[in-house]
């Protein structure tokens, strides 16, 4: 891979990328772009002619400290929902990429993303359903076990949890088998026959290599659900106020475009920060 | 949108002496002018037929006629929202003399400043109803006579209240002794809501929610608007609504024209078949707003919720009716209520 | 791996999972068979939902026209996300970084500022509302998820596999077709899969680029909590994950898409 490509390259290049990248950039990039503009105003043009430019809308986030406190908040819940999803999904990738074989294993492959199909909304209500008090978990709990059971997971910080692990956990299955399959298993049966245990092997070989997927799930994870709104807002009840419904509050209650912008964009670059700083840290760990 | 075109088919062949338009009424759904058979009737009568767009709040709707000119010829307005509107230049006003059922409506309603601007109608008063609480009969001995009762420690944990800021402020207004269109003492009603909050189980935002949480089991009593108890009730639900002694909060709704409608005439047609008594009386047996045509309020059975309950005056001497909020107002009442919320 | 307990462990952990993935679709589908329209319980059997369902043109023309949508651009996000992950893999030229960096605003910028700003801009630029709108809005939102995963899985493809066939007179399009795309034919299937999940869940672009009339299940179900949604909701989602169950049975049966091995 040199740094300077010939003309054939070049063209290639070009021909591989435009299609996508020119995608993007009239359906996403530009209307954003747009919407970055519409940030620094004081309304939105469409509301009236007597709109002007204004850095107010960025300055509401230091001075109202709701804003601050509130990405705080949904910066926790993206962390403690990205570790919960790696936590019991990795082990799950490992066991479906190196422990099952043949067809089994594609049907199972295709069964972690079955559910993502079906409508988000409705899986949530499906959630307070289960969740709620005299619901399904508790009656099912109560029937199996002798003593009964208040567990009143409903409108917690709990159930938003479940409902966001539930919703994201696909991700880091998926990623992390696509990273974990790749590995060819003459390497593990090699070091194996050099006598490293199973936990070398799964420290010094598997996690090493398979870390760019497992990364690539955890951002497809972390990165919305810090703006996540709905399971807060339905699972959450009136613990369920975070970053994301502020956000939605603005553009749906009160239609002030331009503040919801502002505080969109802060979120964009809040999180594009933490990759920054978090991607050598990771990085550095495969060594 | 095949069926729609088979129907549109066999109405231009069954109604060929009339122009066969299709009209589109832009509404929350649910809310009346979307249902099956009034449709149906409508097409059968006049060989028109009605499409439906769906909005999820007034602001969503003002973006709509002003981003889709062309796109709707009715559309359902709160009546305070239909001064904005109108200085927008969104909608067109209304001969009302072609509305065979106009002269049903009362005055108070037909001249509500709100709707009316330089002497022409640019809202037909169509439904009103109550904004106040509701309570699961299972919960309470008698009804409360007070707003009071969602303070009521007994009933910590089981109260519900609509995550709207503009509501939570009039209902605080309301327990605070204020006006609810004027509210002076900003941190009284602060303060109060601050009280409120720990009595919460948590907010409600449509009356899906409203009706299966109710249903769960999970509220003893939750602010309610009176149409959609009335409905809960007659779904089989234990609900009674309450107007306390401190008031409820009142709302008009309209349906209007935008001014870039093509199918006024069809249009208007439906309108006055929306205001139309015999519409209204079926409409109520499914759970309806009040009607704010008196012929229609005055042909429903006797036993009707819209009858006894919103038809008695020393119920209507308490309820304020709602006046027009400006966009900074509101922007306030937000910032207040999401503080109150961040602090959960 | 051997060791019997172990696996057995891995084992149980597997269907403990894919238990939490199912609870709530096996909650959504009970339900559409329980008489109460308010979800209570206890659970009381009733087809009464299949049959409103069977008389609902409604909820029947918007879930075909939400499959269709998914699909197109399932067809064109694939194909246009697999080309742009392959050049942003085997090329080194400026601006790269720039571009992977791109592929996050439209994931971490919540869909409903996405969606408002779609519809602003459509409308300037002309393209309106409308299902090509619909398709160009879903596309660009499925994007990014097909190109993170593809390149999740060619970050372990040997680029020297690719010199080898070359070396051995393959050209480019041959080594492209027999080489590169079998390996990261896994990656292709898990993103095409991502962005039918994404456009068959996507409500806020459908729902401010729809033409009047021409909704989608999602906008649909969207609209409906407001006036309280029935489980002919319920009815309508459970036959549709029964008919991809199927399609996905048939297709793990045919085709090697969990990856050779």
């Amino acid at each position: 891979m040199a740094g300077t490509l010939n003309m054939t390259d070049r063209r290639r290049l070009a021909m591989l990328l435009t299609p996508a990248y020119l995608w993007l950039l009239i359906a996403v990039f530009l209307p954003l772009a747009a919407m970055l503009f519409f940030s620094f105003l004081t309304k939105m043009p469409q509301d009236g002619p007597d709109w002007a430019i204004t850095l107010d809308n960025y300055s509401a986030f230091l001075t109202n400290p709701t804003y601050g406190t509130l990405l705080i908040k949904s910066l926790q819940l993206g962390m403690i929902v990205s570790v919960i999803c790696v936590i019991i999904g990795y082990p799950c990738a490992l066991v479906l990429a190196k422990s099952i074989k043949g067809r089994a294993r594609e049907a199972l492959f295709l069964m972690v993303i079955l559910p993502f199909w079906s409508n988000s909304l409705v899986r949530i209500f499906s959630w307070a359903i289960v969740l709620r008090g005299n619901g399904v978990l508790e009656l099912t709990l109560n029937a199996v076990l002798p003593f009964d059971l208040n567990l009143n997971l409903m409108f917690t910080t709990h159930a938003v949890v479940i409902g966001l692990v539930h919703s994201y956990l696909p991700y880091v299955i998926l990623t992390s088998y696509l990273a974990l399959q790749a590995i060819d298993d003459d390497l593990i049966d090699a070091a194996r026959s050099m006598g490293a245990s199973k936990l070398t092997i799964l420290r010094r070989l598997l996690l090493p290599l398979s870390l760019p997927g497992l990364l690539a799930g955890v951002v497809l994870v972390f990165v919305p659900v810090v703006g996540s709104f709905m399971e807060p807002r339905i699972l959450g009840g009136r613990m369920g106020t975070y970053y994301g419904t502020l956000i939605e509050d603005q553009f749906v209650a009160v239609y002030n475009w331009p503040l919801g912008a502002a505080l969109s964009f802060i979120l964009l670059a809040v999180v594009l920060v933490i990759l920054a700083v978090a991607s050598p840290v990771l990085k550095g760990a495969r060594t | 949108m095949k069926i729609t075109l088979i129907a549109a088919a066999t109405l231009t062949l069954g109604a060929l002496t009339a122009q066969a338009d299709e009209i589109r009424v832009l509404n929350w759904q649910g809310y009346g002018t979307d249902l099956n058979w009034a449709t149906d009737a409508f097409a059968q009568s006049t060989g028109h037929t009605v499409v439906h767009e769906y909005f999820n709040s007034e602001q969503e709707m003002l973006t709509k006629l002003r981003t889709n000119p062309g796109a709707y010829d009715v559309v359902m307005i709160n009546a305070v929202f239909t001064p904005q509107a109108i200085e927008e230049g969104l909608i067109a006003p209304i001969d009302v003399t072609t509305l065979a059922n106009y002269s049903g409506i009362p005055a108070a309603f037909a001249n509500d400043p709100k709707l009316v601007n330089d002497g022409a109608v640019y809202g037909v008063p169509w439904t009103w109803g109550l904004t106040s609480f509701a309570i699961n009969t299972q919960a309470f001995d008698s009804a409360p006579a007070s707003i009071q009762a969602l303070w009521d420690p007994v009933h910590a944990g089981r109260i519900s209240i609509r995550d709207d800021a503009l509501e939570a402020m009039q209902i605080g207004a309301l327990a605070t002794g204020q006006d609810i269109n004027d509210i002076t003492d900003l941190d009284a009603v602060t303060a109060k809501l601050a009280e409120l909050m720990p009595q919460l189980r948590t907010f409600w935002s449509s009356e899906n929610d409203w009706n299966q949480y109710m249903a769960a089991g999970e509220m003893d009593a939750a602010t309610y608007w009176s149409g959609s108890a009335a409905r809960s009730a007659a779904m089989g639900l234990p609900v009674q609504f309450v107007v306390p002694e401190e008031g409820a909060i009142g709302w008009l709704d309209g349906l209007s024209i935008p001014a870039t409608s093509r199918h006024t005439e069809a249009a208007s047609l439906f309108i006055d078949w929306m205001i139309d008594p015999a519409f209204y009386v079926q409409w109520d047996a499914e759970g309806a707003p009040a009607s704010a045509n008196a012929d229609a309020a005055a042909a429903l059975p006797d036993d009707a919720f819209n009858k006894v309950v919103l038809g008695d005056p020393s119920i209507m001497e308490r309820v304020h009716f709602q006046d027009a909020t400006s966009p900074e107002t509101r922007e306030q009442y937000l910032q207040i209520w999401q503080t109150l919320k961040a602090a959960q | 791996m051997t060791g019997g307990l172990l696996a057995l462990v891995g084992r149980i952990w597997l269907v403990a999972i894919l238990i939490f993935l199912y609870a709530p679709i096996l909650v959504m589908a009970l339900m559409s068979f329980n008489a109460s329209p308010f979800y209570q319980l206890p659970f009381e059997f009733t087809w009464r939902w299949y049959q409103d369902l069977s008389g609902n043109a409604q909820i029947a023309t918007a879930a075909i026209r939400s499959v269709l949508i998914a699909w197109v651009t399932t067809l064109i996000a694939t194909a246009l996300g697999t080309a742009a992950s392959i050049a942003l893999f085997r090329y080194d030229f400026r601006g790269k970084r720039v571009l992977q960096i791109l592929l996050f605003p439209p994931i971490a910028i919540p869909w409903l500022i996405t969606g408002t700003a779609m519809l602003t801009f459509f409308f300037a630029i002309g393209i309106g509302r409308g299902t090509p709108a619909v398709i160009i809005g879903h596309v660009a939102l499925a994007l990014p998820y097909v190109i993170v995963t593809v390149t999740a899985r060619l970050a372990s493809f040997d680029i020297t596999l690719e010199e080898a066939a070359r070396a051995m007179g393959a050209n480019t399009w041959t080594v492209l077709t027999r080489v590169t795309l079998p390996w990261i034919s896994p990656g292709i299937v898990a993103g095409a899969l991502f962005a039918f999940a994404v456009s068959f869940d996507q409500f806020v672009v459908s729902y401010f680029l729809s033409e009047p009339g021409d909704t989608t299940l999602p906008v649909l179900i969207y609209t409906a909590i407001r006036k309280g949604f029935t489980p002919e909701i319920n009815a309508v989602s459970t036959i549709i994950i029964t008919i991809s169950m199927a399609i996905m049975f048939i297709a793990a049966r045919y085709s090697k898409i969990g990856g050779n091995n």
